[in-house]
This record gives C-alpha cells, sequence and structure tokens, in this order.
C-alpha cells in the first residue's frame, strides 16, 4: 500500500466521523487514526496510540492549569477592576491604549514562547478593555489571537526558533534583531487593522456609565498580587533563575491559582471554579489528544515522510509556496511541530541562506500555524475568552492579518541576501 | 412508569460508564506493560579481557541508585599507556554508536593501556521512545547462535525520570536552548554535581575524564541523512592534528569521512566541553541512519537494522542529502563498521603523536569482516552465555 493512502483514508475519515456524524473533535481523530493502523496492517496500535495522545501533555497541563488561573482571577473581581483601571487612565488616548493592550497581550508569550500562555493570562486582561471600548468580541478575539502569535514570535523567547536552531546546530544568539523587525511592523499594522477600525472615542459620560457596570471589588490593591507573582516568576523563569527555572509553567499557574483563592476564599470556591475551568477547557484538551494520535499514526504509516518530501520534492521558484503552505497547515497539527517536522528541512532547504533570518522568517510563518483548526491553540482559545463558541468567526477576522504576516514573512525570506547586511 | 424509565436510563448510563472503565483500565494495562518493558535492560556479554565493570556513579556518588547511573566497562592493559574513553547510546535513538560499543565489549582484549567503554551514556533514555516518532521499541541482531535484542531508545532523557522541562534551558555552559533540550546528554556538558539527572551524568563523565586522565575522548553519533554535519569527524581544537592523521588512513580504507571544526560558540556538546574542561583531545563521529530523519518511510526494525528508505532515495535524487543514498541505503553493519575503523585509527595515531600514550590491543573487531559479515560472528549467543 503507497504510503499516502492511509493518510488520506486518515483525513477522510476524520472529515466524515466530524462533519457528517458531527463526531467531537478530538474524538473523530481518535477514531481516524485507528482507522488508520488497522488498514495499514498495524492492528489496534494500542501502544502507538496511547504514545502519541500523550505526546501533548505538557501542553494539556499548561493550558488546564492556565484556565484555572485565568478563572481564579475572575471570579475574584480582578479581570473587571483591571478594565475600569485602565478606561479610566487612557480613555482619552484610543491609539495608546490599544498599542499598550497590543503589547500587554504579546507579553507572556515573550517570556514563554507560547501563544497560549498569552491569550489565556494577559490577552483575557486585554479582552475586556477592548470590548469596552467598543470593539466588538469577534475582533477583540482576533485582535488577542494575532497578539498571542506575536508574542510567541518575539525575543527574547521564540522556542519555534530554537526548535529549528536545534536540528540544524544553530546556537540561540544573534535573533533579537531580526526578530524585531518583523514583529514590531506587524505589531504596529495589527494594531491599527483590527483596533483602530470600530474601537470609538468615550466622552467622560460614556466611560462613568461603563465603569459603573463593572462590578466594584473592596479588595484593592491586592487584587493584582496573583497576576504579580504569576508575571514575576514567568520573567524569573526565562532567566533561569535557580529552583524557579526548575518549576515549569503548570505548577507556576496553579500555585498562581491557589495563591487567588488564598486571598479570597470567603469568596473562591476552589473546585468548582476548577470545574468550571476545567470544563471549558476539555474540547480543546481532547482535541491535543486525538491530534497527538493523528500525528503518530501518520508517522507509523509513512505518511509524515510521504508529506515532508512532497513539500521538498517543489521545484525552487515553489519551494516558497510550499513553504507559505505546508507551515501554516501543519500547524493544524502544532506550531511546533511544524518548526521541526518541516522547519528544519527548509533551513536546509535553504542552506546557502543567512540561517538566522530563515529561521526567524520561518517562526513567524510556523506561528500562523497556532490559528488553524483544529488545534487553532491561540484561536480557539482566544474565542473561549470572549465567549465566542464558533471559532471560525474569529477566524474571519484574523485572515487578513494572517496573510500580511505570511507575504511579511516571505518578503523577509527573499530579501535574505539584502537583510543580512543590515542585520 | 416514567419512574422505571429514569432507572432503567441510569442503569443503562451506569453500565455504559462502568464498560468504558473497564476498557480504560484494559488499555492502560496493556499500553503500561509494554512502555514498562523498556525498562528492562538489554544482556551485554563482556570478553574475556573485561578487567572491571561498574556504575558511573562511581565519579559522582548522588548518581547513583538514579536511572542515569549506567554500565561502564574497562579494560586495562599488563603494560601502562594511553588512556580512551568511548561513548555510545548518548542519544539512544542512534543505534550505531551503541551498537559499536557493545560489540567492542564483547571482542576487545587490551594489551596496553586502558580502554573505557560506556555503551549507554543516557540509559534514561533507553526507557522511552519520542512520541510522534512511531519507532519500534527493539531492534534485533544475528548472534553466533540466535538472535540478540537491544532497545532503540530515544533522544532525550525519560520525561519520567527527570521533569518538567523549563521553557527554556539554559545549560551549564550558558548556551540558551529550547527547555526539551534539558534532556539531550550532548547538551549538558559540562554537567552539574546538583543538577539535573541529565547534568549530573555529564557531569560524572567530565570527572570521568579527569580523574582517569583521559588522553582520548570519542562521543558516537548518528544523524539523519538530510543533517550537513554527517559522515563527519567533528574534533576540538586540540584533536585537529590526530583527526586529519586519521582522516587520511580511513579514506584510503573507503570510509568517506569530512572533518568539521567543533564550533566555539555553540556550547554544552561533547567535543567542545570535554576539550574546553579537561585535557582529553575530544572527538565525535557521526553516520548517517535513515530511521533517525525527518523525510523517513514507514518506521520499522527494517528500516534501523538495513538503513533502506525509498523517501531518501527520491530525496538524494533530489540534491537534498549530504551523504550518498541509493537503493541499497545505509545498513547498520555499514554504520558501526565505521566507528570502529575511526576508533581504531585514532587510537593508533594517538600512539604515533604522543608514544607514552600508546594503547595496544587484539581481537578488535576488523570493520571490513563486519562489512562482509555482519553481525554474527561478533555478538555472543544469549542462550550460550547464561
Amino acid at each position: 500500500m503507497p504510503d499516502y493512502l492511509p493518510l488520506l483514508l486518515m483525513i477522510l475519515a476524520f472529515f466524515i466521523l466530524a462533519m457528517g456524524f458531527k463526531i467531537q473533535i478530538g474524538l473523530a481523530l481518535a477514531l481516524s487514526s485507528l482507522l488508520g493502523a488497522l488498514v495499514s496492517g498495524h492492528g489496534l496500535a494500542l501502544r502507538h496510540l496511547i504514545e502519541g495522545g500523550f505526546g501533548y501533555l505538557e501542553t494539556i497541563l499548561i493550558i488546564a492549569t492556565a484556565m484555572i488561573f485565568m478563572k481564579s482571577l475572575q471570579k475574584s473581581g480582578m479581570l473587571d477592576a483591571f478594565a475600569a483601571l485602565l478606561l479610566r487612565s487612557f480613555h482619552r488616548h484610543r491609539l495608546l491604549l490599544l498599542f499598550s493592550m497590543m503589547v500587554l497581550a504579546m507579553f507572556p508569550g515573550m517570556i514563554t514562547g507560547s501563544s497560549t500562555t498569552a491569550v489565556l493570562t494577559t490577552g483575557a486582561l486585554a479582552a475586556p478593555v477592548l470590548m469596552k471600548m467598543g470593539l466588538n468580541h469577534l475582533k477583540t478575539a482576533a485582535f488577542i489571537a494575532m497578539a498571542g502569535i506575536l508574542g510567541m514570535i518575539a525575543p527574547p523567547v521564540n522556542i519555534l526558533v530554537m526548535i529549528m536552531g536545534a536540528g540544524v546546530d544553530m546556537p540561540y544568539v544573534g535573533l533579537t534583531l531580526p526578530l524585531l523587525a518583523i514583529v514590531i511592523p506587524l505589531a504596529i499594522i495589527f494594531t491599527l487593522w483590527i483596533g483602530s477600525r470600530g474601537v470609538k472615542s468615550l466622552k467622560q459620560s460614556e466611560l462613568e456609565e461603563i465603569i459603573a457596570s463593572l462590578p466594584v471589588s473592596d479588595s484593592g490593591w491586592r487584587l493584582y498580587l496573583p497576576l504579580i507573582l504569576v508575571v514575576v516568576l514567568l520573567i524569573l523563569q526565562s532567566t533561569s533563575f535557580p529552583l524557579v527555572s526548575q518549576l515549569g509553567l503548570p505548577l507556576i499557574f496553579l500555585g498562581g491559582a491557589l495563591f487567588t483563592w488564598g486571598l479570597h476564599w470567603k469568596k473562591l470556591n476552589f473546585f468548582l471554579l476548577t470545574q468550571e475551568a476545567l470544563e471549558e477547557a476539555l474540547p480543546i484538551l481532547s482535541i491535543l489528544v486525538g491530534v497527538g494520535m493523528f500525528i503518530q499514526i501518520m508517522t507509523l504509516t509513512g505518511g509524515r515522510g510521504w508529506t515532508v518530501l512532497a513539500f521538498l520534492s517543489l521545484p525552487p521558484a515553489l519551494l516558497y509556496l510550499g513553504i507559505a503552505i505546508s507551515m501554516p497547515l501543519f500547524g493544524a497539527v502544532s506550531a511546533f511541530g511544524s518548526a521541526s517536522i518541516l522547519g528544519v528541512p527548509f533551513i536546509l532547504a535553504l542552506i546557502n541562506t543567512n540561517a538566522i533570518l530563515t529561521s526567524s522568517a520561518l517562526s513567524a510563518i510556523a506561528g500562523l500555524g497556532d490559528l488553524m483548526p483544529p488545534t487553532a491553540l491561540a484561536g480557539m482559545f482566544a474565542a473561549q475568552v470572549v465567549g465566542e463558541k464558533n471559532y471560525f468567526r474569529v477566524l474571519r477576522y484574523c485572515l487578513i492579518p494572517a496573510l500580511f504576516e505570511l507575504i511579511f514573512a516571505l518578503g523577509f525570506l527573499l530579501g535574505g541576501p539584502f537583510l543580512d547586511k543590515i542585520f | 412508569m416514567k419512574l422505571t424509565s429514569e432507572k432503567q436510563m441510569n442503569k443503562f448510563h451506569l453500565g455504559i460508564s462502568l464498560g468504558l472503565l473497564l476498557l480504560v483500565g484494559l488499555i492502560c494495562f496493556l499500553t503500561g506493560r509494554s512502555f514498562l518493558s523498556l525498562h528492562q535492560e538489554e544482556p551485554i556479554f563482556p570478553s574475556a579481557g573485561l578487567t572491571r565493570q561498574f556504575r558511573l556513579s562511581h565519579y559522582l556518588p548522588n548518581l547513583s541508585h538514579t536511572p542515569g547511573d549506567t554500565r561502564v566497562y574497562l579494560f586495562e592493559g599488563q603494560e601502562k599507556g594511553g588512556n580512551i574513553l568511548i561513548l555510545g547510546g548518548t542519544h539512544p535513538n542512534e543505534p550505531a554508536g551503541f551498537i559499536a560499543t557493545v560489540v567492542l565489549i564483547e571482542n576487545l582484549k587490551v594489551k596496553k593501556g586502558r580502554i573505557f567503554l560506556i555503551p549507554q551514556a543516557n540509559l534514561s533514555g533507553f526507557t522511552h521512545n519520542d512520541p510522534f516518532e512511531a519507532n519500534p521499541q527493539r531492534f534485533f541482531l544475528p548472534a553466533r547462535q540466535g538472535i540478540r535484542w537491544f532497545r532503540y531508545g530515544s533522544r532525550l532523557t525519560n520525561p519520567v525520570h527527570q521533569w518538567p522541562d523549563p521553557t527554556t534551558y539554559t545549560n551549564p555552559a550558558g548556551q540558551k536552548l529550547a527547555g526539551t533540550e534539558s534532556r539531550n546528554l550532548n547538551r549538558a556538558y559540562p554537567g552539574q554535581p546538583k543538577g539535573s539527572l541529565t547534568e549530573k551524568v555529564a557531569w560524572a563523565i567530565i570527572q570521568l575524564i579527569k580523574s582517569e586522565n583521559i588522553h582520548l575522548a570519542i562521543d558516537l553519533h548518528e544523524a539523519a541523512p538530510e543533517y550537513p554535519v554527517i559522515n563527519a569527524m567533528v574534533f576540538h581544537e586540540r584533536a585537529a592534528e590526530l583527526a586529519a592523521m586519521a582522516l587520511m588512513d580511513l579514506q584510503m580504507e573507503g570510509f568517506d569521512f569530512r572533518l568539521e571544526a567543533s564550533p566555539p560558540n555553540l556550547r554544552g556538546l561533547s567535543h567542545r566541553e570535554w576539550g574546553d574542561n579537561t585535557s582529553a583531545l575530544a572527538v565525535l563521529l557521526e553516520t548517517a541512519n535513515a530511521s533517525h530523519g525527518r523525510l523517513k518511510g514507514k518506521p520499522s526494525v527494517a528500516l534501523i537494522v538495513e538503513g533502506r528508505d525509498n523517501n531518501y532515495v527520491r530525496a538524494a535524487k533530489l540534491g537534498r542529502l549530504f551523504v550518498p543514498y541509493d537503493e541499497r541505503g545505509i545498513p547498520l553493519s555499514r554504520r558501526v563498521a565505521r566507528h570502529l575503523a575511526a576508533v581504531k585509527t585514532l587510537a593508533s595515531y594517538l600512539g604515533e603523536l604522543f608514544p607514552h600514550q600508546k594503547v595496544e590491543f587484539s581481537d578488535y573487531p576488523s570493520p571490513q569482516e563486519l562489512l562482509q559479515q555482519g553481525f554474527q560472528p561478533f555478538l555472543h549467543s544469549p542462550r550460550q552465555e547464561r
């Protein structure tokens, strides 16, 4: 049986199960993986299904604990208090406020290299402020999703480049300038494109009305302590501070949630909010398990190698087209997987160019994978943060910025020989 | 009536839940047994030339009784001479280095000097597989009588033994890397005595090199055929002359090597940190392993042992590879033979460059014989030895 056949059958089965029979996406992925194993003669391949299913355990734990942390902040009243504070301070300077929201929503991504962390932490802080400024909830979700992706690409921590660098023995040095050269113009453009169109200036009376509608909390500055603790721990972790670097993101988020509960134990029912947070996260977590199974069986049946080779077989002129299509598309499985499986061969295929510039540009393209369904980590969580159930409605507003990022990054790749002289 | 149907529904749901729970339990049992089976170590049968076998914790006591406390095999000659360390299994998904050291352990006799062999440098990495790579858990090789089995592990330390990964990892040499690299032994040098498990292993190896006055330290690896540093001899600058001399001999023997100087800014790797932190001459050897690459077709035992893959044949025709690759593939026997030939040549030139560091041995497995006859003459029978 040719290597591509089980993969094609798996994709077909997935669409029939998910679209035709409306089976939950995670389960549809798991069942189509099982089918792939069976038709390729590997039997039930239980070991592979479980090994793949656990492949994203780390990501799953990060998402679950970040959701618990955000739920605890929300229940403590911190999100509303923060929105009120920012609106009072900046309501006359809407562009300044928008840009500060963009930087705020990018920040955790910059220090953790994860768009999910950015969206679920400060992205969730920025969302109510943006909506109070008049941005509709879909544009708000698109704004924080794109900010999360930019945060993931921005220095100092770009895990996508680190993964590609590990594959070609390129040390993680000299990347700050090239990455900033990609991220800063995009951040300005995204803010103006998504943010400024649709945001209204607020009159003092409107502002007072909005602020009055926000629940009042008498906890004052204590509200912000858990967030400050988590941000400090995230920064210390990125600087390899002793002990903190060993904690890992799940423990940091869980610690933040427990700290919030400790401060507001009379108001918060920790077990109930944990249950609520996990219930909301469960559909996405199950998708990650399903995707893990899918990619493992795709490799087992030879489909992964066939796919990578198909893109590498493109003539040089079409290679850039292959990069533009395959890397974001593979992000449907995982942006990090895209960097590892496709990014490394693409850097090698472009071996005559500057690897630092190439990997920086490829990371911007791979990062877009976090918008690609079914996983779409940045997009799905951004939709969840604003209470939108249909992610595709959010994706509509991400398309133009994403396309712009793609073209910009391709320009960076093509202009490599010229840019080489600048950086 | 309604109450009865509700009761029936409840019973139905309870039945479904219990059934699912049992199914999950069964899957956990079956897969758990499969994963745990990787903790069973494959037998290695040392030759009569073995002088001593001990654990790496000899050089770092707090490594004792940890999953990183790997075996060290010492072959000592009657006469004093040079000291050589050969490391296999730094990356347990690169079997040529592991098997080359096993073949040496099962055949070698040393007359002069000492040879230290560590076949499974990252022992923890042998206890699991890389998720998404779908590699077999074991592969099989013909022995003098019967078949021997060996584990095909992961590039990294088992997360069960070292967890969680930091978001980013700054290694003991100060290099910033992706968090998962914190479990990569060949990024953890010079290690730390109180660091992570991987860093402790790295530290203990450095202590071995220092306290045993190792003159030549060789780290055996494999890489994907699409990787630029392939079929390479990567040398620390102090080992440049030795590597250059060995290269000429190896090429005359028909083994195509290329020399690569260890990049000074790529920190944490054996060829850099062994050379910078000890007095040993440090060399790392690479061969081409198709089962290791991103372009591989179906992962299988045959792919590991025979090294044939149609995807790589196509990739070679497209000019995407850094080694010649055709329908014959690059079998494990050839990859191990390359390592053995390079180790022998390097050891021989060590004695020529520094006569007091000469190491003499007998019963060294012949690379040419290995190429012609495969592993059978060089691996002990599992039954006979028991």
